[in-house]
Parts: C-alpha cells; sequence; structure tokens
C-alpha cells in the first residue's frame, strides 16, 4: 500500500516538475495552447461544411460527430501533457537513456512517460471539451461519463504509444515507424466507426485499437449506460496492462547504451 | 543567375536526393498513410452518396481529388523543422558563410527530396485511387494536372522554408506550422473542393495561395472546367513570386539580426 501511495505522490511530482518548466516560459506555454486550440477548430471547419450539405452520415450527426472529435483531442491532450515522455520513449530506447532511469527507485515506465510535457496538451483538451459541451449532448448528470470516455481515451492512446515505441526493444530503430503508426491510430479514431465494416472494423478495436480512443469513448458520452461503461473501462484497462507487460518485456532484453548525459 | 549558381544550389538538391533513398522509412509511412487516408474517404463518399444528398460531385471523383491534393501535401516535405533545429543548435551560422545562399540551398534542398517522393507517392496516390473507385479521369486531364502539381509543391516547399525561417524569432515554430497547414486544408480546400464551401470562405481563400496550391491543380482531375490552365499558371508564377519576396525579406531581417556568440 505504502509503494502505491509513494508511486503516486512521484508521479504527482513529475507533473508538477513538467507544469513548472512548462510557465516557466508563459508567452511560448500560452502560443502553442492557443494555437492548438486554432488548429483543431480549423480542422473540424471540414465537417461543419461536409454536414452542411449531408445531414447525416449512416446515422451520424454533426453533434456526433464534434462529440467524437471533442473525446479524441481531449484525450489526446491529456496523454501527452501527463505522459509526454511516451513520444520520446523510442528514442530512448535506442539512445541507451534508460540507463539513468534504470538506476532510480522509481518505476521505470512511469518515469519516462513522465519526463516531458506537451503545452499543446492543454489546448487539445480545452478545444475537445469545448467541442463536447457544444455538442449539446451533455448535461451535469452526464459529466462522470463525460469524464471516464476522456479518461479511457488517453490510457488507450497512451497504451498503443507505448506498444508501438517499445518495439525499439526487439527491432531497434523504430522512431519513424512507431510515430506513424501512432498518428494512424489518431487518424481513424477522428472519423465514425460507421463508415469502416468487416475486417477492418475489427481491427480497430484489437490491433489497432483506435474504437477505444474514439468511438466507443463516444458512445459513451452520447449515451452513457452501465454496460458501455464497463466495456470501455474494462478495453482501456486491459490494453493499458498489455502494454505495461511489453514494456517490461522489453525492458528485460535492454542493454546499455554506455551513454553519458546529463539528466535533471 | 549564372550557371555556376545554379550547379551550386542543385548538389544541395542531390545531396538532399541521396539523404532521402537511405532514409526510406519516411518515404514508406508517408505511403502506407497515403493509402489509408484515400481508404476512409472513399468510404465517407460512399457514404454521403448513400445518404442521397448532392455532395456536388461524384464520389469517384472526389476520390481522385483527394488522391492529387494529398499528393501535393505529402511530397513536400516539412523543411520547416530541419530549419528550426538548425536555428535552435545554431549551426544556421556555420551555414552563413558558405559561398551559397543559405535560402536558396534550403530551397533546393526541399525540392530534391519532393523530387525523390512525388514518383513514389504519385504511384501510390493514384493506383489507390483506381484500386478505390474503380475509374480513372481521363488521361488527359492527369498528364495536364501533372506539371502544375509540381509547381504546386515547389511553392508549398517555399511557404514551408518561410515557417522554418521564422525560428529566427518565434524559436519554436509548430504552432505557426499547424495553423498553417489547416488554414491550408480549408482555404485550400484539401478534403473538400473550395467550391463546395460557403461564399464567404470561397472569396476570403482567394487572398491567400493556399487554392492554387491544392484545390486548383487538383480541380483539373475533376474536369469541371472550373479552372483554366493558363489562369492557373498565371497565379502560381505570382504567388511564386510573392512568396520569393516573402522569403527573401524575412532572411535579411533574421541575418540582419542576427547576434553570434562566439568564435
Amino acid at each position: 500500500m505504502t509503494r502505491w501511495v509513494n508511486t503516486l505522490r512521484f508521479a504527482r511530482a513529475l507533473v508538477t516538475t513538467n507544469l513548472k518548466a512548462a510557465l516557466a516560459l508563459r508567452g511560448a506555454f500560452v502560443m502553442q495552447a492557443l494555437f492548438m486550440v486554432l488548429n483543431n477548430f480549423t480542422f473540424f471547419v471540414f465537417w461543419w461544411v461536409l454536414m452542411r450539405r449531408t445531414p447525416t452520415l449512416r446515422g451520424w450527426r454533426l453533434a456526433d460527430i464534434q462529440v467524437l472529435f471533442g473525446v479524441v483531442a481531449a484525450g489526446y491532450g491529456l496523454t501527452v501533457t501527463l505522459a509526454g515522455g511516451v513520444r520520446y520513449l523510442g528514442q530512448a530506447i535506442e539512445d541507451g537513456a534508460l540507463d539513468t532511469l534504470l538506476t532510480q527507485p522509481k518505476p521505470v515506465l512511469l518515469h519516462a512517460l513522465g519526463l516531458r510535457l506537451q503545452p499543446s496538451g492543454f489546448g487539445d483538451v480545452l478545444s475537445g471539451l469545448v467541442f463536447i459541451l457544444w455538442s449539446g449532448q451533455v448535461s451535469w448528470r452526464t459529466a462522470p461519463a463525460v469524464a471516464l470516455a476522456i479518461a479511457a481515451s488517453a490510457l488507450a492512446c497512451a497504451a498503443c504509444g507505448i506498444v508501438f515505441f517499445s518495439l525499439a526493444f526487439w527491432v531497434g530503430r523504430v522512431e519513424t515507424a512507431a510515430r506513424q503508426l501512432w498518428e494512424l491510430l489518431l487518424t481513424f479514431s477522428l472519423y465514425p466507426e460507421p463508415l469502416f465494416g468487416g475486417a477492418l472494423r475489427l481491427a480497430l478495436f484489437t490491433v489497432l485499437p483506435a474504437g477505444f480512443v474514439g468511438y466507443l469513448p463516444a458512445s459513451v458520452v452520447r449515451e452513457p449506460s452501465i454496460q458501455n461503461m464497463s466495456m470501455l473501462a474494462t478495453g482501456a484497462v486491459l490494453y493499458f496492462t498489455l502494454a505495461v507487460l511489453v514494456f517490461d518485456a522489453g525492458l528485460r532484453r535492454y542493454a546499455s547504451g554506455s551513454r553519458f548525459t546529463t539528466f535533471g | 543567375m549564372t550557371l555556376t549558381y545554379l550547379k551550386k544550389h542543385t548538389a544541395y538538391a542531390r545531396i538532399a536526393m541521396a539523404q532521402g533513398r537511405r532514409e526510406r522509412a519516411e518515404l514508406y509511412g508517408r505511403v502506407v498513410f497515403f493509402a489509408v487516408i484515400l481508404g476512409v474517404f472513399s468510404s465517407l463518399w460512399r457514404a454521403v452518396g448513400e445518404a442521397g444528398l448532392p455532395a456536388s460531385g461524384d464520389p469517384r471523383a472526389l476520390v481522385w481529388y483527394l488522391a492529387a491534393t494529398e499528393w501535393i501535401m505529402l511530397s513536400a516535405p516539412q523543411i520547416h523543422l530541419e530549419i528550426q533545429e538548425a536555428i535552435r543548435r545554431g549551426d544556421v551560422v556555420y551555414r552563413l558563410g558558405h559561398p551559397a545562399s543559405y535560402v536558396m540551398a534550403e530551397f533546393a534542398a526541399g525540392l530534391g527530396a519532393t523530387a525523390l517522393r512525388m514518383p513514389f507517392l504519385g504511384l501510390t496516390a493514384f493506383g489507390c485511387a483506381f484500386a478505390f473507385t474503380r475509374w480513372t479521369p481521363p488521361l488527359s486531364a492527369i498528364a495536364l494536372f501533372i506539371p502544375f502539381a509540381v509547381l504546386a509543391a515547389a511553392l508549398l516547399v517555399a511557404l514551408y522554408l518561410w515557417i522554418g525561417l521564422l525560428a529566427f524569432w518565434l524559436q519554436d515554430v509548430s504552432p505557426v506550422f499547424w495553423v498553417t497547414q489547416k488554414l491550408m486544408f480549408v482555404f485550400g480546400g484539401l478534403m473538400l473542393p473550395l467550391a463546395m464551401y460557403p461564399s464567404a470562405m470561397q472569396k476570403a481563400a482567394a487572398f491567400t495561395p493556399f487554392p492554387v496550391m491544392l484545390f486548383a491543380p487538383a480541380s483539373i482531375v475533376l474536369g469541371t472546367g472550373l479552372v483554366r490552365p493558363v489562369i492557373l499558371a498565371r497565379d502560381l508564377a505570382l504567388w511564386g513570386g510573392v512568396m520569393a519576396l516573402v522569403v527573401q525579406w524575412t532572411y535579411r531581417r533574421a541575418a540582419a539580426g542576427l547576434t553570434v556568440n562566439g568564435g
């Protein structure tokens, strides 16, 4: 129990330190967050224009797409804010930068994920929340469902990032491929699930779980039910557990890079 | 502009092509991404067609339109990232002393990388578009589109170059790139032809270079006759001139204000 409490305290300290570092350059922080909000709203113009001409798309309306967009944006934003180090995990493994973390008495994965914070993530979270509220499909009663959906989306997104970038333990130089796989995940998660059929739909809930990043969380927001929420929570936790197991398996193969660097 | 000047800067293009040939992961990743995007959008346009409402275009033509615009977009390398890193690390200082214009060298390198990508991504674009639609536009339309696509990609490289030069002031140009890219998606008509946007947005787009980069060349593939090649050539030349002036002015301001510390 004490170990878990200490781990949570350490996680909180990582986030606090990252936040302080990001806020030290306040202008850059605000600019990144603001421009990301602008970026997301500009990107959404496509859906607004399309849905003006086609009010329903296989049962989906503009409000549904707003919820989907909002959940994915907020989930991704939460991932790169709290676990911003996930994008650099592959590089850290390849360069031997995990050496420093291995000497610390804290979980290596947690430490690696919490090493960085991406200020634009705040813009993603903010724009995500605005999209969800703007959709008109939520109320104060559904706020817990919204929170669960965003948290589960972030967990699934982080889990995929950990798995993709951990491939570096086995394959070596995998930075570009892993980054593009992660971008593919986000691409698929931003489009309504009814567009995809058959084998692809199965893949989007298994090997490339974009369904757990976008579609299922959005369903929970639109129609909160115990069944949906349980399925979402279970799926997200399972994927994250799998990601941790993959990372741990890779870490057992990790060889020191004998790299000299500064830390802290 | 002498032959020596051209040879000098062409060397940068050749080096960029050689580097690109060795670092193939990025190219393969773009090929896969391209195929996925065309697959997603062919499903989307089919769904739009099923909804029974007009989308101002044959769904198959819209897939080819997207293939055309994405071909231009994905062919241009994001050179602003390298320029940003060179400025952050201070490496740019060593380049200033070279007997070659920094701006022209970076532009030439960008063109070299574009020249390497365009054939691969072009095959992907048209191959996937045919696979998803089982239809092709008239070959004459595709033949007419290709040279304009090359010019549009060159203009896009110049835009990325300008964004990279902003790192002299901003250090991190990512936010500028994100917004510029999304404005290009909207005002350039990346996913939807500009003709489908509200008229106010179409009028606003006319004041940006984005339509001549994406919408106008790709419209040739649509075969609607909306875009006349002579007018497009004129507009590309005009915007090319404007971009050249803006890039040069930005670089001169940056170089004039640059403080070099150390030996």
